[in-house]
């Protein structure tokens, strides 16, 4: 079942300039032409190494994607002669490229950058080697490219799992989550959580910047959840692994009793555990969730709680339990 | 469902006073309502979510009302933007 009224947004483009910006310093980069070609806009977050465009063959070039010129393609250039090598540039330069970086230290003929300026791309070095810088960069594209969304909910670190509170608007649980802080979990965000999905099948959460670790505890206001309890409190970010959601209880509603029957939900495509907790006065939720996440804690290294159950069930069902005692209790132990 | 565009027209922007206005005057409907605001979308009933926005003097959001009384939860809510939260426009 996929999560309603989720509105899923993504970049469509960053800047050239924006790309050497954040990884000036990670990446070592050098911009060889100034800042020609900055404001080139980067739409896909894949990477492309141009070898076969530079030897002539064009047919399929992704040329909107950032290309790398790893020792290949240099060598490549080198061995041809300058006119041969201005030829070869300007075949890929037929193309509106984004950018090029060259790797492992290659640096680019004077002839060749003057291309480059003349088009307006820009030329980054760099000592990485290419299979490391390749890494990095798609890391980077990857998570700029991501697509998003925003949930409103509570999220919370439970004993190292990722717990999503959600439940109606004054249903409580940012007083659940206050009160799991209390027993020394960690917040990661409170009532806004951005949810962004890294690679094919992992969530990541986190608050917006302006409110992080800030919680509204009705009655009573804002409060700075950092400040009151301490750094250890807090979390700027955590995997999201289960969706625990706070109803009222209903009686035309079936709860799961076995847990044998558990729910998915799914978030930007992501499928994640959903588990429906009706609540009523006197329920202490907390320790509800807290034996939640440290549930899936077991299941997670192979114990499954209701399997386990059912099958030592099945078996003294096999067994003909007749003229057995229920219990065999130890001798002599009268406690 | 309602759907409805404003633009925040008082000097101060979004602030944390009329953020409150907004949270307090949808707890009064029954019905969902929803900010969207740069392809974020927030839940105009959490105070945190309405904050989240930092939205500043000129920029335009949509509001979305579900429930049984959008109508009139949407026309209170134009209004208060309308009024620029009552503050100096």
């Amino acid at each position: 079942m996929p999560l309603d009224n989720l509105k899923e947004t993504r970049k469509k483009s960053i800047s050239v300039g924006f790309l050497y910006q954040s990884n000036r310093s990670r990446l070592n980069l050098k911009a060889v032409n100034g800042d020609v070609g900055f404001e080139k806009e980067i739409r896909d977050k894949n990477i492309h190494r141009p070898g076969l465009a530079l030897a002539g063959y064009v047919e399929l070039f992704t040329y909107d994607r950032v290309q790398v010129f790893g020792n290949t393609e240099v060598r490549y250039l080198n061995h041809l002669s300058l006119p041969e090598r201005v030829k070869a540039f300007h075949t890929i330069f037929q193309f509106d490229l984004p950018c090029i970086i060259v790797t492992n230290g290659n640096t680019i003929d004077k002839e060749l950058l003057a291309i480059a300026t003349k088009q307006g791309v820009s030329i980054f070095e760099t000592p990485f080697e290419t299979t490391k810088l390749v890494y990095f960069l798609s890391d980077f594209l990857d998570d700029q490219f991501a697509p998003q969304t925003v949930v409103h909910g509570s999220f919370i670190d439970v004993y190292g799992i990722g717990v999503l509170l959600s439940g109606r608007s004054g249903i409580g649980k940012s007083e659940v989550a206050l009160d799991l802080i209390e027993r020394g979990h960690r917040l990661v965000s409170d009532d806004v959580v951005m949810i962004t999905r890294k690679g094919e099948g992992i969530l990541m959460g986190a608050g917006s910047d302006v409110v992080k670790h800030f919680m509204e505890i009705r009655g009573l206001g804002l409060i700075d959840v950092r400040a009151v309890f301490g750094i250890r409190s807090i979390r700027f970010q955590k995997r999201v692994e289960l969706m625990v959601e706070l109803q009222e209880w209903k009686n035309d509603v079936e709860y799961t009793r076995t847990g044998l029957d558990h729910e998915n939900i799914s978030i930007l495509g992501v499928d994640l555990t959903h588990i429906k907790l009706p609540i009523f006065p006197g329920k202490n939720i907390t320790v509800i969730v807290e034996v939640i996440a440290l549930d899936y804690l077991l299941k997670h290294y192979g114990y499954d709680a209701a399997t386990v159950f059912s099958k030592r069930l099945d078996q003294a069902i096999s067994e003909k339990t007749k003229g057995k005692r229920v219990i065999d209790y130890f001798e002599h132990d009268f406690e | 469902m309602v759907e409805r565009e404003v633009t925040i027209r008082n000097k101060m922007g979004l602030h944390t006073r009329p953020a409150a206005s907004i949270v307090k005057l949808a707890a009064k409907y029954k019905s969902d309502f929803y900010i969207e605001k740069d392809g974020i979308e927030i839940n105009g009933k959490s105070i945190i979510g309405v904050m989240t926005l930092a939205a500043e003097q000129g920029s335009r959001m949509l509001l979305r009302f579900t429930g049984e009384d959008e109508e009139q939860a949407s026309k209170s809510m134009v209004d208060l933007f309308q009024r620029g939260f009552d503050e100096e426009i």
